[in-house]
């Protein structure tokens, strides 16, 4: 029998950013829109991958506005890496300049949005990227 | 002020104004055209056309008056900007404190009249740039600071005894540090402390509600940090203002015009009523206390929100506290036009939405401005978009002619009503704040979280439909290609060379009196004292930021910060 799953995100604030205000915006949209999501408040990687285990995450969410993009968001990839959970996917969200998206994306982070993104690309690209749960429970 | 009960308007005459008003709509408005769907920004509904009949209660002198006089709503000097105009005050904030000074002094070359300085995460928050938290943090979003050593560089050659001093301290938990900090420096350049006039934000909200971070102090903890530098300054600092109520943040995280200045204002009321408490007479304090408004897109609400503050205060001042002096019941703010209005897409039109707002600022009175970069979607500003910011500030000075009578949309009946409007929902909104223990236990529920958070999830939910429109976002969606536009960057060798020094100041620092003052500090904490000159001496003895962090954090604990 094929249990009904819903995607599952684990969203956080990188390190010492301030404004929450975002990540926890999308946090509840992503929620309106089917998928469950353990928003962390500020976390720094140790504690993000920590929590992607424990709650068994399909995708983890970053937000950052403060410059902290290229020290810490690689840094949870690699972590996460070094767990072997190579199918957890990365996503970064914020005000993060668009030259450094290739280095970000190279270091595996899956995609950065940055502001004005509308919810639904966000949530269709976690759908497309999170493939089995989409074909076998598209109840959500 | 006089008394009077004299009403502005012929009352026999509103009359038959409203019974004409009614034949004009009857004859000559199509409907459809007044229906509820108007609203301002805060929700309050928009007629078609506003009459006297708005306002016929207006009395003049008792609800208007002159400028430099209670209730001060047209403004809080008499001679407004003629007198003085508002202060250009660009925040400035990257890299080792010697980056900040250079951006300072030019700033100051081309016109700015005060400095503002912004501090990296790590010394927002209160880490040193050498803890491990802070790794990536260092200089980048603001400067960084960790010891007196690196404020003394910060305002090398700044002459803090002529210019004032604005800085951006966000937390009372790092305001105590950095203020007695630059006291100091102060004090070492033979400064009398009376020369020193500047701000230091100091908001416990800030600290509790508008960021969140990984380790929180207990809001009334945070609180007493905010009471203890007041108090302090207001001894020692006459000319310092030692809080700046930040409406500004609380706009940023998710609120209507009017919780904005409810919030700020019922921070102010506890304050107030806790330096009471200690035995501080009003009048020896309330002159000092500034807000810090958010001027958004809705150009004649923002305005009356600015009258209707000034409107507020004095009314709480004077008739709550009984305080005496007029500068006691005076609202002076601090503006910074609206960040949240600016867009990535076409990044130009920022400068053309800044610009609404900052007229909207001076329109309302404000003391000082900053206006915001248009490229702050992308980066800090660059050197180039912050001269602009400056520009924008000057031609509206100079060129327009605005600054030169007093409260010039003074006698609208629209912004009369809507300033009368405002203010009554902002004196409602304080009393449901109040009706849940006063605005620290709001913040300890996580009540004001949860109505901060609804507000926030409700305008994205608006943008999203379209039902609020954003010029080449949801309106008019923009083809262009992704802007060029440069970025500005962190200098990266900040955080090496802030270690280095350090390092340096652990080594050569008198660690027996270090371990004495740090000690001393530590017990204070627990009696019911203000810390703050036990905070001059720990700093003086070569203390660092994080050090003194770590002792609130130890002897405060540390506070859920509720998930929302």
């Amino acid at each position: 029998m094929v249990m009904s799953r819903k995607i599952k995100v684990v969203m956080a604030k990188l390190g010492l950013d301030i404004h929450w205000r975002g990540a926890l915006v999308v946090s509840k949209m992503l929620r309106d829109r089917g998928l469950e999501v353990v928003f962390l408040g500020n976390q720094f990687p140790e504690q993000i991958v920590e929590a992607a285990i424990q709650e068994g995450a399909d995708v983890v969410g970053l937000s950052t506005l403060g410059g902290n993009h290229m020290s810490l968001g690689p840094k949870v990839v690699q972590l996460l890496r070094e767990k072997g959970l190579d199918d957890v996917l990365v996503i970064m969200g914020g005000v993060i300049p668009e030259e450094d998206h290739p280095k970000l994306m190279e270091a595996g982070i899956a995609k950065v949005f940055g502001p004005e993104t509308p919810i639904d690309d966000i949530d269709s690209f976690i759908r497309e990227r999170v493939p089995t749960y989409n074909q076998l429970f598209s109840d959500v | 002020m006089t008394q009077s009960n004299e009403k502005l308007f012929n009352q026999e005459a509103v009359e038959k104004i409203e019974q004409e008003k009614k034949r004009w709509y009857e004859q000559l408005v199509k409907t459809g055209s007044d229906d509820e769907s108007y609203k301002t920004d805060s929700g309050i509904p928009i007629k078609l056309l506003y009459t006297p009949d708005d306002v016929k209660d207006l009395d003049y002198l008792k609800d208007l008056g002159f400028s430099g006089e209670a209730p001060f709503v047209r403004g809080v000097y008499p001679n407004m900007y003629r007198g003085r105009l508002f202060t250009i005050r660009q925040i400035a904030g990257y890299g080792t404190p010697e980056d900040t000074n250079q951006r300072f002094k030019f700033l100051l070359e081309n016109g700015a009249t005060g400095t503002s300085v912004v501090f990296d995460l790590p010394t927002i928050r209160g880490y040193d740039s050498d803890d491990p938290k802070a790794e990536g943090h260092v200089g980048a979003a603001g400067v960084a600071i960790d010891s007196i050593e690196d404020m003394e560089a910060l305002y090398d050659g700044i002459p803090i005894d002529k210019i004032s001093s604005n800085i951006v301290t966000h937390l009372p938990s790092t305001t105590v540090v950095l203020l007695a900090m630059f006291v100091a420096v102060a004090e070492k350049r033979g400064i009398p402390l009376e020369q020193l006039s500047g701000t230091t934000q100091n908001d416990f909200l800030m600290e509790t509600t508008v960021g969140s971070s990984l380790e929180v102090l207990p809001p009334r903890a945070s609180f007493r940090l905010q009471c203890d530098a007041i108090e302090y300054a207001s001894k020692m600092l006459p000319r310092w203002n030692p809080v700046s109520y930040n409406g500004y943040n609380l706009r940023e995280a998710g609120t209507t015009a009017v919780q904005e200045v409810a919030c700020a204002i019922a921070n102010a009321i506890a304050t107030t009523e806790e330096l009471i408490r200690r035995g501080n007479n009003v009048d020896q304090f309330a002159k000092r206390l500034s807000f810090f408004w958010n001027l958004y897109n809705d150009f004649f609400e923002e305005i009356a929100k600015c009258r209707a503050s000034r409107l507020v205060w004095q009314d709480v001042m004077k008739n709550r506290f009984g305080a005496k002096e007029p500068r006691s019941q005076m609202l002076r703010f601090h503006v910074q036009t609206a960040g949240l209005a600016l867009t990535k897409v076409e990044p130009l039109n920022n400068i053309i939405r800044s610009t609404i707002h900052a007229l909207a600022a001076v329109l309302g009175g404000a003391q000082s401005l900053h206006v915001d970069s248009y490229d702050e979607a992308y980066s800090a500003p660059t050197e180039q978009a912050a001269l602009l910011s400056i520009r924008t500030q000057q031609i509206i000075q100079v060129e327009t002619n605005v600054v030169n009578t007093v409260d010039p949309l003074a006698g609208s009946f629209y912004v009369e009503y809507l300033t009368k409007e405002m203010a009554k929902r902002i004196k409602d909104y304080i009393q449901l704040l109040e009706s849940k223990g006063g605005i620290v236990s709001a913040v300890e529920s996580g009540w004001l979280h949860r109505e901060i958070a609804e507000y926030a999830y409700q305008q994205q939910q608006d943008i999203e439909s379209g039902k609020k429109k954003i010029v080449g976002l949801n309106y008019f969606p923009s083809n262009q290609k992704e802007t060029e536009i440069e970025v500005f960057r962190y200098p990266e060798q900040a955080e090496a060379i802030q270690k280095e020094k350090l390092a340096k100041l652990r080594a050569k620092r008198d660690n027996a009196k270090l371990e004495k003052a740090l000690n001393e500090l530590r017990t204070k904490c627990h009696e019911d004292v203000n810390l703050m000159p036990y905070i001059k001496e720990a700093v003086k003895a070569h203390a660092t930021l994080g050090e003194i962090q770590n002792i609130f954090r130890q002897e405060f604990g540390l506070w859920q910060f509720p998930l929302v």
